[in-house]
């Protein structure tokens, strides 16, 4: 994260987003409540703190003039908590700032200026970092001798290293940015740029550091007086308290206890609200990681009638959408296609337009937060969105395969490629490790990888693009899958090789009569391969038909768009016109035609009402209520 | 491989040179006199100068730094004013329990803060992770030393399971069964603080390795989710966290100080304690040194077993 994106967090999100966690604002109530006890101590009808007593030693708590008791000396022990949780307090916050300015201070001189300046620092710093922690801080309260000031200032050096590490990373970001470039041409002076520019952009950083270290750095005091090493008697210190308490833990084990549990709410109070802030501010570590893929069930409607036996895959009316903050994102809405027996059919689109959503809701993979809200996914005859987690996942791999884009990310780095094969036969043939093994090593020359008993042991990393998609072929081929759904499956790859993998594709799903569903944004290449194609656009299929029919004569002009920016194999002097504007947001469709606001052939009924999918010739289905009409003064 | 521990054992050698410096400096610029400081007031003047003279204090600092160095490279760190013999031989009775300890509290916190982690991961948002978000952060925000002083409490004093201190029994100690007991408590004490950061940080990480494209993959498969967790998700989890685990070796050894006093274990941490309250100047920076060097070989040792663990890192 750095600087500006921090402060804009701050104004955008701000104190809405942080009152919004709950957590957060708790830790902040109990902070504020020990902050307002500790800051008014000496105005509090509390005892004196230092009053011993010795006539009056070790008092039960509710005596009294005494709520909770006294301690070994006498002195009543809510006051020397109060007054102790102000020592604390006071300390940790000194040092902290302490930490906080030197770091801070090290960080921009050694990220601005950079060079040997930069280079002597930081070694400094990383000799510091080679330390245990607490041990440093001994060393220097060893040094200095014990006590309070000492204690506090030994734990505010070792500290500074991480601040200072911190500060220069997120000034190194910032120096190369054009504001600052911007700053030097208008004659600003070095003092000035780091002062007026930097150091503001630093500060969120340093904030959020200096509060999720303050309880470290109040705990880590609180030791050193625990030890004798930091307060002294008989000042009122929770760390010396704990300390001086636990001669008497075995008989009056509250004079030890109360103190530790007070740190104990202030560190906690404290850690909540450091890590309200650090969420608040740095979104990246709360970042949704995808676990169980959701789906909802969805209503049923009359589709099951209209089964076909040599349908193999019915979609109807599918619509994937994302609940997000600022709305809800229709990733995919109102899907309906059908996929043959060993049919090739192909999605095509510009990335964001549904395709892989739509490949990932016919798997039941859709990532979190996304959900099935409706539609039905018919495969072989039994609607996949109705059954059981387990009989899904024994499908995908099985009957479904998936190819996915990247086949580098989508193979697991540190296990062998065999291993990865072999583990899908496994998990759906139930077959020993052996027989999996010699299995893989048949997938593996079936897919044409050269002497595949030396590959079976590579790790991904130390295969050619081209082989590795050819790895997840051959894993995907495992199981004689019924449909094989290949997302970008040669996007990644070089041209020569996208050519040899999509030969590859073909002969093997023709050998083997599988059906394939291929997504791809290039409709020219899919001509190759398969024998009809839906075009999406914005979360809906905008075209369908005969991949022929599409390339010589598109309907839709979405579809003219995309051909008219494909380059042609043999064709230079074709010109190239990309598509003016951009996809619409998917949290915020416009009524009526979703293109509507890039089509040159717009008009006024297009912005209203719903657009349908209708038919204009044998399996050719266009949702453009003008593609009759254009089609003939287009050619 | 080979080559790879040779280059990182060079690179050990300026960062060694890095903390015997500041250990040095931190003594060497203390204020005031060291040999008074290290003798104490009631030392006779002809002591006192032959201390300094000892400790080279006429020499320049440079050359006291390089002597000192000499000496330490060859095993003489020095003699302990106040336990009258070599420091040497105090650490080296003193670093086999602390080691252990910390090896102890290490596997602790490893076993309970990884699973911690890969179990709140799994179960994202849902009571479980709630649960162990809860603890974790009681984990990362309770004082050791206090946690300590409470755990002896319920189990030594009120329970009667587990002994109050120390390391063996004084009758009939000695055993096996009898050093388990009295680890216990101590390993567990201290473990907590690394538990709850090892928890947080490969919640983290697996959360992010969760929604890599491998694992996406791996459900495509049709694999069942226990192996897209604890084979897929976790293997590279745990590459990652290696070096993490490492460095909380760190905080192991720095809280060691905290438990050994409250156990009276016989380890440096306490002898730590008792030289800077004896102001025996000598042993802190023998035990410091020695510490932070013994924290530095167990993070080399995280970053060759990483190395170890991750193919694409293995082969480069």
């Amino acid at each position: 994260m750095n600087g500006t994106a921090i402060r804009a967090a701050w104004r955008s999100a701000g104190w809405s987003r942080f009152r919004g966690n709950r957590l957060a604002l708790f830790g902040l109530s109990l902070v504020a409540v020990v902050m307002a006890l500790a800051l008014a101590a000496p105005t509090l009808p509390l005892a004196d703190p230092y009053a011993t007593n010795l006539s009056l030693r070790m008092l039960p708590a509710g005596s009294e003039d005494h709520l909770l008791g006294t301690d070994q000396l006498g002195r009543d022990l809510l006051s020397r908590l109060v007054w102790g949780t102000r020592t604390s307090l006071a300390i940790g916050l000194f040092a902290v700032s302490i930490a906080a300015l030197l770091g801070t201070v090290i960080g921009l001189v050694a990220g601005y200026f950079r060079g040997w300046l930069d280079s002597v620092l930081m070694r400094g710093i990383d000799v510091l970092l080679a330390f245990p922690y607490l041990l440093l801080a001994l060393a220097i309260v060893a040094a200095l001798g014990p006590g309070l000031r000492n204690a506090m200032i030994a734990i505010a050096v070792v500290n500074v290293p991480f601040f200072a590490r911190t500060v220069r990373g997120t000034v190194v970001g910032l120096a190369e940015r054009e504001f600052i470039d911007a700053a030097r041409l208008t004659g600003a002076g070095d003092g000035y740029i780091l002062l007026r520019e930097l150091l503001p952009n630093v500060l969120p950083v340093v904030v959020i550091m200096a509060s999720t270290n303050l309880a470290w750095m109040i705990l880590e005091t609180a030791g050193l007086s625990f030890l004798g090493l930091g307060a002294q008697p008989p000042m009122a210190d929770l760390g010396s308290m704990l300390g001086t308490g636990r001669e008497f833990l075995t008989t009056v084990p509250r004079v030890a206890m109360l103190p530790g549990a007070v740190i104990l709410i202030v560190a906690v109070g404290i850690n909540l609200v450091g890590d309200g802030l650090r969420d608040l501010l740095d979104p990246r570590l709360k970042a949704e990681g995808g676990s169980q893929p959701a789906l909802q069930a969805v209503d049923r409607d009359a589709t099951r009638s209209r089964r076909q036996p040599d349908v193999l895959l019915r979609v109807v009316g599918l619509a994937t959408h994302f609940p997000q903050e600022d709305g809800i994102y229709r990733a995919v809405d109102d899907v309906t296609f059908d996929v043959g027996a060993g049919e090739r059919i192909a999605i095509v689109g510009e990335s964001g337009c549904g395709k892989t959503v739509t490949a990932l809701s016919l798997l039941g993979l859709v990532p979190q937060p996304g959900r099935i809200v409706s539609g039905c996914v018919l495969f072989e005859s039994t609607d996949l969105l109705q059954q059981a987690d387990e009989a899904r996942r024994r499908l995908r791999g099985g009957r479904i395969a998936y190819i996915p884009q990247d086949p580098l990310t989508a193979l697991n780095p540190v296990l062998p490629i065999g291993a990865q094969i072999v583990e899908v036969l496994r998990v759906h043939q139930g077959i020993d490790c052996k027989a999996a093994r010699r299995r893989a090593l048949e997938l593996l020359e079936q897919v044409r990888i050269d002497r595949p008993r030396d590959r079976v042991n590579a790790y991904p990393h130390e295969l050619s693009g081209g082989m590795r998609q050819r790895v997840l072929i051959a894993m995907a081929l495992a199981n004689d899958p019924a449909l094989i759904i290949a997302d970008e499956a040669t996007t990644a790859l070089d041209v020569t090789v996208q050519a040899q993998i999509l030969n590859l594709l073909y002969a093997l799903c023709e050998e083997r009569d599988a059906a394939l569903i291929f997504i791809s944004h290039d409709l020219a290449l899919v001509g190759q391969l398969c024998d009809r194609a839906l075009v999406m656009y914005a979360g809906r299929v905008v075209e369908e038909g005969g991949i022929k029919r599409l390339l010589s004569s598109p309907a839709h002009p979405y579809t003219r768009g995309l051909l008219a920016c494909a380059p042609e194999l043999g064709r230079p002097e074709k010109a190239l016109t990309p598509i003016a504007g951009q996809p619409p947001a998917l949290n915020d469709l416009p009524l009526g035609c979703h293109f509507a606001p890039r089509c040159n052939h717009v008009q006024d009924n297009c912005r209203t009402g719903m657009i349908e999918l209708r038919s204009i010739g044998e399996r050719h289905r266009v949702r453009c209520i003008r593609a009759g009409e254009l089609e003939t003064w287009l050619r | 491989m080979n080559g790879y521990i040779l280059r990182r054992l060079l690179q050990l050698i300026p960062v060694l040179f890095g903390i015997s410096l500041v250990v040095f400096l931190i003594m060497a610029l203390l204020p005031g006199d060291p040999a008074l400081a290290i003798l104490g007031p009631y030392a006779t003047p002809e002591s006192l100068a032959s201390l300094r003279n000892e400790l080279g204090l006429e020499e320049p600092l440079w050359r006291r730094f390089f002597i000192w160095l000499g000496n330490v490279l060859q095993g003489d760190l020095g003699r302990s004013v106040a336990l009258q013999r070599p420091v040497v031989e105090e650490i080296g009775e003193r670093i086999g329990p602390t080691l252990l300890l910390a090896a102890a509290a290490l596997a602790l916190s490893v076993v309970l803060g990884l699973g911690a982690g890969v179990v709140a991961a799994a179960h994202r948002r849902r009571w479980q992770d709630q649960v162990l978000t809860f603890l974790v952060l009681l984990g990362i925000s309770v004082p050791q030393f206090w946690l300590a002083l409470l755990l002896i409490l319920v189990f030594a004093v009120w329970l009667h399971w587990l002994p109050v201190s120390g390391m063996f029994s004084v009758y009939a100690g000695g055993g096996l069964i009898d050093l388990l007991q009295h680890l216990l408590l101590p390993a567990i004490s201290l473990a907590v603080v690394a538990t709850g950061v090892l928890a947080r940080l490969s919640r983290g990480a697996m959360l992010e390795e969760l929604s890599q494209d491998y694992v996406r993959m791996a459900r495509a498969k049709g694999l069942t989710e226990r192996q897209v967790l604890y084979k897929h998700a976790f293997l590279n989890m745990l590459g990652r966290m290696v070096p993490v685990i490492g460095l909380q070796a760190g905080f192991l050894l720095g809280g060691a100080v905290y438990i050994e006093t409250v156990f009276q274990w016989p380890g440096m941490g306490r002898m730590l304690v008792d030289a800077i309250s004896s102001r025996d100047l000598l042993l802190v920076q023998g035990g410091v040194l020695v510490l932070a060097s013994a924290y530095v070989l167990v993070n080399l040792l995280a970053d060759v077993l990483q190395h170890a663990l991750d193919p694409r890192i293995r082969r480069r």
